[in-house]
This record gives structure tokens, sequence and C-alpha cells, in this order.
């Protein structure tokens, strides 16, 4: 069940013309707004890079949180995997990983191209990378959960980001708190393991939450 | 008495009575509180005058606080037993929630002002409050969107319990980015347990907030019935026959 919907999902984003890419592209113009409105000065710019890097990641994810379910939703799709599947949540499973797949992994390998923009040294990318790979769960359930939440409601786009902002601070303070403390104490640092718990807890929690609010909108 | 109050009609009934009295409550202790607040309470010794501006400050954080609290529960009765006045107990809650947080993070910011020298400062608590007030616009704007009012309930419900649980995680998060960054530059007195001269008139304004925002949520809570008979009721006007004279 799992293996087909996510097979669906990679083959319609291939055939979709690169409408998958789009965030990626967005990832890109922020961190070139960034460069352009902070002057241009590797100098100055070096010791920010992390935190926009984190910026850019985050924005890009919520803006590509709507399409999610909006699309199975609004064509039914939804409806027919509910009645054919033994439970919704492997549903919701699927749908989470398919977008991990397509919209947070290729920012992932989107970072190290930022990385060589800002001219950050290699220790502080492979923080930002490992940070952001270790909060990427997190990214995600949140993202499913607020799609689930507003499947097939036409603007959510402001409203997703209102909704989500609450839950992903975390994840920013201990992402960057990671980038500061790998210097002195590496993978071993505090931060690494938090960002992990809070990946686990936005599992536990949202995945549930997640089938919920689809049962809620599919009654 | 719970049960006996589940049923809308013996609600209104009760709220007949209760709702008044909630009403009288929170102004005579708003009075008293005010009273006992700006003129009878000395001023405090580091502060000044504007040690005042905590029996306002510090009453609104808290009812804030108690407020998402009760959503949350309302929120939980919502989601198992699908009670409709649960519903609507919800919603009633996290109007005046998000005023109280409002009010938290003005005054927080007027009496920033004389006492830290900013307006705002990025302390763990004035983050996390700004953050709670995020968690009640997400919350409220999810009702606006969703027409159909039973589908509204059951997803605002999930997202107020799932922001509940997290609550105490950005609390946390909040304070411990606070403190790697800058140490926290304002003295505790805003503690209860001190002096009783100012404890007093603390407890007072938290009573008034409380009783307030008990008054508000009764008076939303009939509002709201009394909207969904009135929605119930609208007899749609049978169809016009259309003749067509050719």
């Amino acid at each position: 069940m799992i293996g087909a919907i996510l097979k669906r999902d990679l083959t319609l984003a291939l055939r979709s013309g690169g409408a998958w890419l789009h965030g990626l592209f967005f990832f890109a113009v922020f961190i070139a707004l960034c460069a352009i409105a902070l002057g241009g000065s590797l100098n100055q710019m070096r010791p920010l890079a992390p935190a926009l890097i984190w910026l850019a990641v985050i924005f890009s994810a919520m803006l590509s949180y709507p399409v999610i379910f909006q699309e199975d939703y609004q064509d039914g799709n939804l409806a027919q995997l509910k009645l054919s599947s033994p439970s919704l949540m492997r549903v919701t499973i699927a749908k989470a990983m398919s977008f991990a797949l397509l919209s947070i992994v290729p920012l992932l390998i989107a970072t190290p191209f930022a990385a060589l923009v800002f001219d950050i040294p290699s220790k502080t990318l492979m923080a930002t990378l490992i940070s952001l790979i270790l909060a990427a769960p997190a990214l995600t359930i949140y993202g499913v959960l607020s799609s689930a939440i507003l499947a097939g409601r036409r603007g959510g786009g402001f409203l997703i980001v209102l909704m989500t902002t609450p839950f992903l601070i975390p994840l920013l303070i201990f992402g960057l708190g990671a980038v500061d403390a790998y210097p002195e104490s590496g993978l071993a640092a505090l931060e690494f393991r938090a960002l992990i718990g809070l990946s686990l807890i936005a599992i536990a929690v949202g995945v549930p939450a997640a089938t919920a609010a689809l049962n809620a909108n599919l009654e | 008495m719970i049960n006996y109050l589940a049923n809308p009609v013996r609600f209104l009934k009760f709220s007949k009575f209760a709702t008044p009295i909630f009403g009288i409550l929170a102004l005579g202790t708003i009075i008293w509180g005010l009273y006992l607040a700006l003129i009878k309470s000395p001023p405090a010794i580091e502060h000044g005058e504007s040690v005042r501006m905590m029996y306002v400050h510090v009453p609104a954080a808290w009812s804030a606080m108690m407020a998402y609290t009760a959503l949350t529960i309302a929120s939980l009765v919502s989601f198992i037993w699908r009670h409709p006045l649960a519903d609507s107990a919800a919603r009633s809650f996290a109007v005046p929630g998000a005023a109280f947080t409002f009010l938290a993070l003005v005054t927080g910011s007027l009496w920033g002002k004389p006492a830290w020298g900013t307006w705002w400062q990025w302390d763990g608590r004035m983050t996390s409050v700004l953050i709670l007030f995020f968690i009640y616009v997400g919350y409220l704007a999810l009702w606006q969107v969703i027409p159909e009012r039973k589908r509204a309930a059951r997803l605002a419900s999930i997202l107020a319990m799932v922001g509940f649980i997290n609550i105490p995680i950005i609390k946390f998060s909040v304070d411990w980015w606070n403190t790697l960054h800058q140490p926290a530059t304002y003295s505790n007195i805003g503690a209860p347990g001190t002096a009783p001269e100012i404890a007093l008139p603390l407890f007072t304004m938290m009573a008034a907030y409380s009783f307030l925002f008990g008054w508000l949520a009764m008076r939303g809570i009939e509002a709201d019935i009394v909207k969904n008979r009135k929605a119930r009721d609208i007899i749609k006007p049978a169809a016009t026959p259309i003749i067509e004279t050719v």
C-alpha cells in the first residue's frame, strides 16, 4: 500500500513537468534575495549563512505544504484511498514519505551549493546539513498535519504558515544551536539529540493527528 | 454537573443565573482590585510607580495560559464525544484568550520601557507569549476558513490539542535559546508570595481576570447556541414555481 502510493506520487511528480522543483527554485531565490539585501559581502554574510539556509529551507517547505493533500482531496483520490486501504494512517505515512522525498530531500541536496555561495567552512556546512537532516522528519510531519487540516481549502497558503510556525520554532532554535555547538562538541552536542527528540515527538503526535484530520475532512 | 449542563437548554437555564453572577463578580473585583493596585499599594523600591503595571500584566499573562488550558480541555471533550456545546465552549474560550495574550504583550511592552529601557526584549517569557498569540491567531483563523461548523470544530480541536502538547516544548526551547544568546536582565519581582501589600492586589486582580474570562466565555457560549438555533430554524422558502409562457 505504502509502496504503491509512493510509486504513484513519484511517477506523477516526474511527469508533472518539473512542478516538484518549484520549492528548490524558491530556495535559490530566497538565498539570492538574502545576499542582495545584505550587501553581498561574504565576510558579513558568513556568520549569518547557517541561519539564512535554515530560513530558506523552512520557508520553502512551508510553501510546498499546501500541495501535499490538495490535489488528491479535490479529485477524489483521497476518498478512494480511504475506502481501499485497511487504515488511513498508512496513507498518511505514505504521503509523508513522498513529500519528504520530493520536497525536503532536494533542499538538503541543494544546501551544500548554498554553502558554496556563502563561502562557509566545511565544518559549519556539515553541522548545518546534519541539523537539517535530523529536523527533516519533523519538518515533514508538521507539514502533513497542517495540509491534512486544510485539505481542499482555497488560499490556505498564509494560514498554513501561521499554523505551522509555532511548531517549527523549536526546530529552528535547536537547529541553529546545534550549528553553534558543533565545532566544540561535535555530534555529541546536546542540540542534535534535542532535534532527534523533536522529530520523534512530531512523528508520534503528528501522524495520528493528521490521520484524524483527514478523516474529519473525508466524513 | 457537566453531564447535566451538556444539554443546551439546561445550559441556557443555568447560564441565565450564572452569567450575571460572573459579570457582577468581575466588575466588583476589578474595581476593588484596581483600587488596591493603583491607589492603596505602595510603590516598589526598585521599580517605583511603574510596578503598578504588574497588577494588570501578570493576571493577563496568567489568564491567557488558563484560557488555552480550558480551550484544550473543551477540544478534548469535543473531539471524543463530538458534543456541540464543547465546540461552542472551545471557540468562546479562544477569543478572550487571544485578547488576554495581546493585553499581556502590550502591558509587558509598556512595562518594559521603564523597567528595562526598551519596548521589547527578546527574553524567554515575552517570546513564548508572542508565540502563544500566534497559536491563538492560527486557531481562530482555522475556524474562519472552514464554513461547515462540525468539520471546523473537529479540525480546530485537533490543532488545539497538538498545540497544547507543543506549548511546553516551545517554552523550553525559547528559554534555552534565550539563556544561550542573552542573559536575562530583568529582576523577578513579578513572582507572587512577596510582601502582602503587593500580593493582595495581585491576587484580587487575578480573581478579577478569571471572573471576566468566565463572563466573556459564558456570553460567547450563549451567543453561539442562539446563533446555531437560529441557523437551524430558518425555514427555507418553498421553491417558487416558474411557469413558462411562450
